[in-house]
């Protein structure tokens, strides 16, 4: 009987996860089999037929300058990422754990962004940058401002910017979080040693935070690297492809004009290496320090 | 005299803080109010300008509307075409959360009850690889999967969305029920519950807490996300989720800027509405998702 009713369970778990394994395994891990057998072709997505040629798209994609210069603008704009979120992220912290009035509502305000679609935060900034710009151009002494979008030196860092406006809440909040974890009886003691309120963040909020900024800086560093949205929307990778960052380009040359499906590919399997590398770290070290999972 | 000094010290650290906390006050509430200003100048510039005709905005962009002109609410009310974006995005939204809230917690007792066993290790760890995979690596074969499967429309968007929500899920419950204590469970069992009756009976009421955090989070990636979409539907209008109607708006009217802010505004009112309800739950909620994962 009791066997009986063992084996009655055992088969309802086993069923109950059979349609994530398929659905997982379908979608998900064939895709990467597939992505990896398209980066050996010579498919360009629409053609009937195609050949296998091994490792030859891997050769020509390393001597391209366009994806070189895609390299570097998203290596240039993931970096700035992290450092900003960082540093920002830290101060608002600061200053957020220690307001004492109206706090449910500077949290509420800060943490607004993170709540609409980046579609929607890029437009409406795109129309901030183009229409209030020139507006303001007196207040600063100048005849006009035109939108840092258009220009290939500044439009890189106005769609950081816009990025950041938006993805900073995340960060932040899980900065406040790793405050509140730090004993208040650090303070006073520091307090009672004379500590100033520097001293109090750089001797002990600080070295507190060292696991949850690492955590957050591999987490920003993932998500610059791959980051589509705000550069899709407002530049499209232009001017002269100084916003060409590698999720934009992977998406130009699947689907653009001169489709080069199998070059795509390429490109996303060396930046799926890149990002399993980044997890591999992050899994490494969070597992190390303990205070923070996967 | 032993007793005095630290007393002495204590009082000289708090003259020395007096002035030093004002110059802290002051540097906190001016980032503060910098940060304020970032962030709710544009949502107000947005707000006021689709009350504007486009004359009236191109005249004054900064200024307060003359009157309140609800013109281009209601012209983008009158086009139907709006009312179905609406429609897809709570259609795609719902349906996938649903699934979600109902399977990811399924799955993820069964994993977590029976992690002695090789399958369900297995399992456990194949779809953790999933932490190791951006989204741009499989993108482009699913769509050409989906497009051979006649599946690039909301109901493959659907399908994608519970399977991409599989690895984070799974990893938050299976690590949240594992730390529950079993003897409930095997209680419930000697009395004769079979496997899906203990779930409803006891550990879905134990595992509350996580499945609202997975709903906060997830609802706000289907309801807001661009990408996925964008890969799968932008070619099928009929089919657009109420970013793309964002994203392809820029291009159709991106001389009429007031009815653009209009669309914005509008489209962001229902997110607007449930985050003033409770965004005390939405910010503990993502937060314990994030630190958790």
């Amino acid at each position: 009987m009791h066997k009986k009713v063992l084996n009655r369970d055992r088969a309802s778990f086993f069923v109950i996860t059979l349609p994530a394994l398929l659905l997982y395994s379908f979608f998900y891990i064939y895709s990467v089999v597939l992505g990896f057998y398209y980066s050996m072709t010579d498919w360009d997505g629409l053609s009937r037929k195609f050949n296998f040629v091994w490792l030859e798209n891997y050769g020509k994609i390393l001597k391209n300058k366009a994806f070189f210069n895609s390299v570097t603008v998203t290596f240039r704009y993931a970096i700035l990422m992290v450092v900003f979120t960082i540093v920002i992220g830290v101060l608002l912290a600061v200053a957020l754990n220690s307001v004492k009035r109206f706090k449910t509502f500077f949290k509420s305000v800060f943490f607004f962004p993170a709540m609409i679609s980046s579609v929607a935060v890029a437009l409406i900034w795109d129309q901030v940058f183009i229409r209030a710009l020139p507006n303001l151009a007196p207040l600063f002494g100048v005849a006009n401002i035109a939108s840092p979008l258009g220009n290939k030196q500044l439009a890189l860092y106005a769609v950081l910017f816009v990025n950041l406006w938006q993805s900073l809440a995340m960060p932040t909040v899980i900065f406040i979080a790793g405050m509140q974890s730090i004993p208040d009886e650090l303070y006073e003691s520091a307090v009672i040693d004379g500590a100033s309120m520097f001293d109090q963040f750089r001797f002990v909020t600080l070295p507190y935070l060292v696991p949850t900024i690492t955590v957050n800086a591999i987490l920003t560093l993932k998500g610059g690297i791959t980051s589509f949205d705000y550069a899709k929307a407002l530049t499209g990778g232009g001017p002269a492809r100084s916003t060409m960052l590698i999720g934009i380009k992977i998406y130009i040359d699947a689907f653009g004009d001169t489709p080069k499906f199998s070059i795509a590919n390429t490109e996303s399997v060396l930046l799926f290496l890149v990002i399993a590398l980044l997890s591999i770290v992050q899994l490494t070290i969070s597992s190390r320090s303990g205070v923070n999972k996967a | 005299m032993t007793s005095v000094n630290p007393k002495m010290k204590v009082g000289t650290s708090m003259v020395h803080n007096r002035g030093e906390t004002f110059v802290w006050h002051s540097l906190r509430n001016i980032t503060l109010a910098a940060g304020l200003l970032l962030i709710l100048f544009p949502m107000w510039l947005v707000l006021i300008n689709c009350f504007k005709s486009l004359e009236e905005a191109s005249q004054s962009f900064f200024a307060l509307p003359q009157s309140v002109n609800l013109d281009n609410v209601r012209e983008l009310l009158q086009s139907q075409n709006y009312f179905r974006y609406v429609g897809n995005s709570l259609l795609v939204t719902c349906v996938s959360m649903a699934v979600v809230a109902v399977f990811i917690p399924l799955v993820s007792y069964a994993i977590a009850r029976n992690m002695h066993r090789g399958y369900y290790r297995f399992l456990y760890v194949y779809i953790m690889l999933g932490l190791f995979i951006p989204s741009q690596i499989i993108l482009l074969p699913i769509v050409k999967q989906m497009s051979s499967l006649k599946m690039l429309n909301s109901w493959g968007l659907i399908l994608l969305y519970i399977t991409f929500s599989l690895t984070r899920g799974v990893f938050l419950f299976v690590n949240y029920i594992r730390a529950l204590p079993i003897e409930i469970e095997e209680a419930a069992q000697i009395d004769g519950c079979t496997v899906v009756q203990t779930y409803f009976r006891i550990v879905l009421h134990l595992i509350k807490p996580m499945i609202s955090t997975l709903v906060i989070m997830d609802v706000l990636w289907y309801w807001n996300d661009f990408q996925l979409p964008l890969f799968l539907l932008n070619r099928s209008r009929d089919m657009w989720t109420l970013p793309l109607f964002q994203y392809n708006f820029k291009t159709e009217y991106s001389f009429d800027y007031p009815m653009a802010f209009t669309a914005y505004i509008i489209s962001l009112l229902p997110v607007l509405v449930v985050y003033c309800c409770c965004q005390k739950y939405i910010i503990s909620g993502l937060t314990a998702g994030a630190v958790k994962s």
